[in-house]
């Protein structure tokens, strides 16, 4: 009895270990297995909460004719969906953006066809696109002085799928020994029509870009150029370097012939200049031994306003938000409104700026799990906002991230000025 | 008689002076052939990446990678969905992350970590030892041989190696990476070898364990790999968005 009871036993110590070590090894080859199909994306629910202002002029100029106390909530909801179906050569590929908002507007909801496009690809050599895509060049974090066909980004949030153009595309290939390894062109076509890429510029025209990409002595090097008329003349180039294994630096430069700037005079009186302008970057990522990365950039913006401009701007909304408490009429505010979609209202709309972010990954052994700091300073008024977080990323497929942000400055500064003091916010996101 | 142990003494003498070459062990042809083993120069293959924590807690990905020669690899991650998509890429000490929302590819260090857990980027994108390591001495203790490998250049992710190698199959049993200093940052344990078809015949798991993560490991299964040829421009930087058109 005792004999069958050992042979039990040890069957059964046998047999569950071979279990564990099955299931701790287990790759099942389906799950590899390539369909013709894709579908997937992810759901996103990201509450904020904003500390309000109210001695700022941009709070006067959203908030001169109702009171929403000390705070706002706002709730805001994303499901962004991608699929793509593949056959021989070709790829169609799309990606839709919907966007939910509860906020002291009240509803507010939007869907978006992000990307959409037909790829073919005849070699490894030569691949053509045609429909909508994003197509986003420099080699900068938060900032592309030389992105010329995509959205600007948001160096808040630089890692968001922007909404891209419908243009027509290709991309050559081809590999070298030697110092030049690898050089590539991606020539673009970029129709501008009242339908098509209505809001890039300038309607009834057929823009050309062009970008040229070498990778020349371990160093990758882009050449890039729009033209068209849609937007004036502008050419570019970008460069990105490992120094060593944990050092790497980057740069941008950018110059736009002809850029126009609408600018207003504390009186209100609204005028165009007309100049060339110069954009560049220059950053760094360092990793240190304790899995620190930093992240620094310097932004020399162009086409930004000086300080005397910007004040300006603000000293008008502040004369209109005076105007609109003694007398009830708010036309200079809407005045001020006017030029600051797009203008002033954009991000970082001043000339000089600093970008630091410091990201720890994995802290304390605590897998998966990245506390970070970004900070973005104007060096023209001194004034930042600081962005501590927390990322945890443990659980398969979810990303939980609570950011807060607090911005610092004086009257008339870029940040000091902004309507809110600080906000909080969480972002639940789930892939599938 | 005398002459008969002159002649037995002339013959050992002879004997051993012509053993003695033939049996120093050239080290970088061993390393050569242990990479040899592992894998074809140029191939295809599929991981699963498996992290688990020591209440143990499993992360799993799983990645499609190709390689080319000496210094040319690429690889994108087909799950989970949050991974999905985003590949890298490697040539020589080069290496990028393309995400496919970013929708441009980032320089990234070898040190640096797609993905959370003790594997890191050169773990993920390993080239052959022989092409980044020269080898220092070799010792035979027991069945095995143990290279005690240095790093050609700064560049390389580990500074040190000791690779204990299965004398018949010339394949890695153990890894230990060390730090300049000889500090002791991960260990690889070779398991389970298995044929994978068209002559190879090599571990199929990887488990690693690190000082740097107590009660954490990892473990890297391996599908699939095939010997396969690649034309140069799937190494490049337009290419990474279209890594797995390859499958």
């Amino acid at each position: 009895m005792n004999k069958i009871f050992t042979f039990y036993i040890a069957w059964l110590i046998l047999f569950a270990s071979s279990f564990a070590f099955a299931e701790e090894y287990k790759f099942d080859l389906s799950e590899i297995e390539k369909k013709p199909y894709h579908i997937g994306g992810y759901l996103e629910l990201r509450p904020i909460l904003f500390g309000l202002d109210k001695d700022a002029s941009l709070y006067k100029l959203k908030f001169f004719n109702r009171d929403e106390g000390k705070t706002i909530e706002e709730y805001n909801g994303k499901l962004q969906l991608e699929g793509s179906l593949e056959k021989g050569i070709a790829r169609l590929f799309v990606r839709t953006n919907s966007d939910l908002k509860y906020s002291y507007l009240g509803w507010d909801h939007k869907t978006s066809i992000y990307e959409g496009y037909l790829s073919l690809k005849p070699s490894s050599s030569l691949s053509f696109k045609f429909g909508k895509q994003t197509l986003l060049w420099g080699k900068g974090y938060a900032f592309n002085p030389v992105a010329f066909v995509s959205r600007p980004k948001d160096p808040d949030d630089p890692e968001l799928a922007l909404e891209g153009y419908i243009t027509a595309s290709a991309d050559y290939i081809k590999s070298f020994n030697g110092p030049l390894k690898t050089f590539s062109i991606t020539p673009v076509i970029f129709p501008v029509y009242e339908h098509i890429n209505g809001d890039f510029g300038k309607i009834n025209r057929l823009n050309f870009a062009a970008k040229l990409y070498f990778l020349f002595y371990d160093t990758d090097i882009d050449f890039m150029a729009l033209t068209g008329g849609s937007r004036t003349n502008r050419v570019g180039m970008d460069f990105s370097k490992n120094i060593t294994t944990n050092l790497e630096i980057h740069g941008e430069f950018g110059f736009i012939n002809n850029q126009k700037s609408k600018i207003i005079d504390s009186q209100g009186r609204i005028s165009e200049a007309k100049f060339d302008a110069r954009s560049y970057l220059l950053g760094i990522r360092y990793l240190t031994k304790l899995d620190t990365t930093y992240i620094l950039e310097y932004y020399r913006n162009g086409t930004g306003f000086s300080r005397v401009e910007m004040e300006d701007y603000f000293s008008f909304i502040n004369k209109g938000y005076d105007t609109f408490l003694s007398t009830g009429e708010n036309n200079l505010l809407n005045k001020a409104a006017s030029v600051t979609q797009g203008n002033y209202g954009r991000s970082n709309p001043m000339k000089d700026y600093l970008y630091l972010r410091i990201s720890q990954k994995e802290p304390f052994t605590i897998l998966y799990f990245t506390p970070a700091i970004t900070s973005i300073m104007n060096l023209n008024d001194k004034s930042l906002s600081i962005s501590p977080e927390l990322l945890y990323t443990g659980i398969t497929n979810l990303e939980l991230r609570l950011k807060a942000t607090a911005l610092v400055g004086q009257n008339g500064s870029e940040y000091g000025e902004k309507p809110n003091d600080y906000r909080l916010e969480l972002r639940v996101r789930y892939y599938f | 008689m005398e002459m008969l142990r002159i002649w037995m003494s002339v013959f050992t003498l002879a004997m051993l002076i012509l053993a003695g070459p033939a049996q120093a062990i050239d080290g970088t042809q061993l390393l050569k052939q242990i990479d040899r083993n592992l894998n074809p120069e140029s191939y295809e293959m599929y991981r699963k990446l498996i992290n688990v924590e020591p209440n143990g807690r499993k992360m799993e990905y799983t990645f499609f990678s190709v390689k080319k020669g000496l210094d040319k690899l690429a690889g994108v991650f087909l799950a989970p969905a949050s991974e999905k998509g985003r590949s890298t890429l490697r040539l020589g000490e080069n290496m990028w992350l393309y995400i496919p929302n970013v929708g441009k590819p980032i320089r990234i260090t070898s040190l640096q970590s797609v993905i959370g857990g003790v594997f890191n980027n050169a773990d993920i994108l390993s080239l052959d030892y022989a092409a980044e390591y020269n080898v220092e001495k070799v010792e035979e203790p027991g069945n095995e041989y143990l290279l005690y490998l240095k790093a050609k250049t700064k560049t390389v992710a580990y500074d040190r190696i000791k690779l204990w190698a299965d004398k018949n199959r010339k394949l890695p049993t153990k890894i230990e990476c060390l730090t300049e200093a000889s500090m002791l940052i991960k260990t690889l344990y070779f398991k389970e070898v298995k044929d994978f078809g068209g002559g190879i015949v090599r571990p199929s798991v990887i488990e690693t364990d690190s000082p740097l993560y107590k009660g954490y490991k990892s473990i890297m299964i391996f599908a699939k790999i095939k010997q396969k040829d690649f034309k140069d421009e799937v190494f490049t930087l337009t290419f990474m968005p279209n890594i797995d058109s390859l499958r």
